[in-house]
């Protein structure tokens, strides 16, 4: 299985989106307010350096997975540990994500349908294009609605010249304060991309080169539009208001309104940003099922991902029915301790292990 | 064989089911809210109407003959506990996605906390925030909503073209919402009274007209009332205006000039840093020459040198009064407050908790630079 550059470059960019769209410009503005694009400014630059950081990782471990590399570099014990840390990582992102998109429907379009009735439909399709092709049909499904969803994403930020005021977010700085503006990094950053996921995905580059570039602009550009669409959201309705919208994204699609005809945009959002979350939950499915099978020496991981997948079902319905489950996107838990382990603490790890190793190799065989 | 069928039958079964069979709403089953009321009811209670269009009678076009709406109303604790009430009574499932207007009553503003529908606006969804707000003056909503429009189909679409045609910016709910949050501006809305208005001989109907505006403070309690002529100077002021028109008397009660007005803008600046500010408002505009009784021979060039000095005098003069009568009311509508807060982070600090009080205080004058661009398509008066 292999996946060209231009591919995981949509990968990327629709994984980062998909989430960027939807938690942490709020998580921002309620801390920030007015300089809530300076909050996030940061979050992306931080978020940028560790993707550069995974990707350094992955060039030093060109011909394994995360699985392997991390057996390799702290043994086995460890390794296994930690790779477990990272299963964990991603079951609780891909059960957030859909979580989310079903709690959205309900509250939105279908307020009669069962959430299983949506649920398994989106379960089914993931677990089909996953179980069908792999990372190869994800990657050719990622292709082609890359395009459209990014544009729509981005045209719909600028449908809204009208109501546009840029000094809504002035007095810069002064009213918040350091402090504000960084709580508010500190709560959004770690959902705005899950650079955990090239650790992975990067095995599965054909062309390892333009696979790292690609992956760096992936992020890139998704870092850039949520930056354009905090400005924008600050510039139409203000601090005061922006800070209590759940879903600024959708909501800024709703004030859509041009000469009193273009209006209820959010018909075409809504399906773009199902599309995207089927990519993002599929990259989830694959590579965690993909790392299981390695993890346990179990080859069939087609099988591990229909398990999988009975085990996500299980636990949304279970985790639906317990709001402190459902709600976990300030947890201090989290943020405090566990996103910066897997997102900087081990990955800076693996990357000094990596370079001693290299070094002494390198040493050893100069010698 | 058998593969290929069980693949058919997948499909039919997914695209049944995914296309939304169990939760769709045709739209022979949906009730189209054009309108909603808000008006104050007894015992903490609130009245909703809805103003709902009868498709069918849509088609037959001509305004009139029969109805092509109806209102209903129920009380409740809330909005959405009287909205549940009206859908009880009706055939169709309400739709609130589509509404233009929404009416607020007096007697609501007066004994209701009215930031409460702004939860309601904001929370559900099917809340669009582009409809436009206006409030009702010496009635109640419901009647409003209950009138019939000589021209148009529906006295919302006649509601939301007036404002439009007479060249007035947003006042949708979400600007409602933004300016009640802001520290440094207060809400202005427009509202409506119903006057008979004779339209032939043997017709004399009611009809809902735009009256003025009303100025609301932080708490949205009416401040003070606005007639239509003041309302369109401190909408001037408030940057609300696009275009308008403008007659003003000559010197010495020698006939008058109307001029129409176009690009009108305002802009805030501070003369002095420290406390007390000194603000100046300069109002902006292009105009042009349309009607001339003041004997004026236009093809001269000192002539619209001096009528463009004397229009520019007269405007600053007769918007300074105007504003002068606002600050005393005390809300800062023009949003002073919000500019200063921007320019002088750490001034506003101390000021933002009584703005209201302080901007009564606060050393304001209006400048006004307005060009004339033409006097017309004929110079001298045709005599």
């Amino acid at each position: 299985m292999k996946v060209s550059g231009y591919q995981i470059f949509w990968l990327v960019n629709i994984s980062s989106l998909i989430v960027f769209s939807y938690l942490p410009i709020h998580l921002a503005a309620e801390e920030s307010r007015q300089d809530c694009w300076i909050s996030i400014g940061l979050g992306c630059a931080i978020m940028m350096a560790i993707t550069w950081l995974m990707l350094r990782i992955c060039m030093q471990n060109k011909d394994k997975t995360l699985v392997g590399f991390l057996n390799d570099l702290l043994g086995t014990v460890l390794g296994k540990l930690f790779a477990a840390v990272y299963f964990l990582q991603w079951f609780l992102q891909m059960s957030a994500i859909m979580k989310g998109s079903l709690e959205f429907h309900n509250l939105i379009l279908l307020h009669n349908t069962p959430m299983l009735v949506i649920l398994l439909f989106v379960l089914f399709l993931v677990t089909y294009a996953v179980l069908r092709g792999g990372i190869i049909a994800i990657s050719r499904c990622a292709e082609i609605i890359g395009p459209f969803f990014l544009f729509m994403l981005t045209s719909q930020l600028l449908l809204n010249p009208q109501d546009m005021d840029a000094k809504r977010i002035l007095p810069v700085y002064v009213d918040t304060g350091w402090f504000h503006i960084l709580k508010g990094t500190f709560y959004s950053l770690n959902y705005m991309v899950d650079p955990s996921i090239i650790l992975m995905l990067f095995f599965f580059a054909a062309n390892k080169r333009t696979a790292s570039r690609a992956i760096f602009w992936g992020t890139a550009v998704s870092m850039l539009w949520g930056l354009l669409a905090s400005l924008v959201l600050l510039f139409v309705t203000g601090p005061n208001v922006a800070s209590e919208l759940v879903f600024p994204v959708y909501s800024l699609t709703k004030f859509v309104s041009i000469l009193n005809f273009i209006q209820n945009i959010d018909a075409f959002y809504i399906p773009m940003w199902l599309l995207g979350s089927l990519i993002k939950l599929s990259v989830y499915l694959f590579i965690l099922s993909y790392g299981l099978s390695e993890w346990t020496g179990f080859k069939n991981w087609k099988l591990i991902a229909s398990l999988i997948s009975c085990a996500w079902l299980a636990w949304t319905l279970y985790s639906s029915h317990y709001l402190r489950l459902s709600y976990t996107t300030k947890s201090p838990f989290l943020i405090g301790f566990f996103y910066p382990f897997v997102y900087a603490v081990l990955p800076l790890l693996l990357w000094l292990i990596g370079s001693i190793r290299r070094r002494r190799a390198l040493g050893a065989h100069e010698a | 064989m058998i593969r290929l069928a069980l693949a058919v039958v997948v499909v039919i079964v997914l695209t049944l089911s995914a296309s939304g069979c169990s939760d769709f709403v045709e739209p022979n089953q949906l009730a189209f809210v054009m309108a909603s009321g808000l008006d104050h009811a007894e015992n903490g209670m609130i009245e909703i109407s809805h103003q709902i269009v009868i498709p069918s009678q849509l088609k037959k076009g001509s305004p009139g003959k029969s109805d092509s709406y109806f209102v209903m109303s129920a009380k409740g604790k809330d909005i959405f506990d009287a909205q549940q009430k009206i859908q009880r009574k009706l055939s169709r499932r309400m739709l609130t996605s589509h509404r233009i207007l929404l009416l607020v009553g007096e007697e609501f503003m007066k004994h209701n906390q009215v930031s409460v529908m702004f939860d309601k606006l904001g929370r559900d969804p099917a809340n669009n925030l582009r409809d436009a707000i206006v409030m009702v003056r010496g009635g109640s909503a419901k009647d409003i909503l209950m009138l019939t429009h000589p021209m148009e189909y529906l006295s919302s679409v006649a509601a939301g073209k007036e404002l439009q045609i007479n060249g007035m910016k947003s006042f949708s709910s979400r600007k409602l919402v933004i300016d009640s949050l802001a520290e440094g501006s207060r809400p202005i809305i427009p509202f409506f009274q119903i006057e008979k208005i004779e339209l032939s001989r043997a017709k004399k109907s009611p009809v809902a007209v735009l009256s003025g505006f009303a100025v609301l403070d932080k708490q949205l309690k009416v401040k003070g009332y606005l007639s239509d002529a003041e309302g369109a100077k401190a909408l001037w002021m408030i940057g609300r205006g696009s275009s308008d028109g403008i007659t003003i008397p000559w010197k010495d009660g020698n006939g008058a000039l109307s001029f129409r007005m176009t690009h009108m803008n305002r802009r805030i600046h501070v003369l002095r840093g420290q406390d007390p500010k000194r603000v100046e408002l300069t109002v902006a505009a292009q105009v042009y020459l349309l009607e001339n009784t003041a004997s004026l021979d236009m093809s001269e060039v000192d002539t619209m040198v001096m009528a463009q000095h004397y229009l520019n005098d007269y405007v600053q003069k007769d918007l300074q009064g105007t504003f002068d009568k606002m600050q005393r009311w005390g809300p800062d509508v023009f949003g002073i407050g919000e500019y200063l807060h921007r320019k002088d982070p750490a001034w506003w600090r101390s000021q933002k908790n009584d703005w209201d009080e302080n901007f009564k205080k606060l050393d304001v004058t209006v400048k006004a630079k307005i060009q004339l661009r033409s006097s017309g398509i004929i110079g001298d008066q045709l005599k």
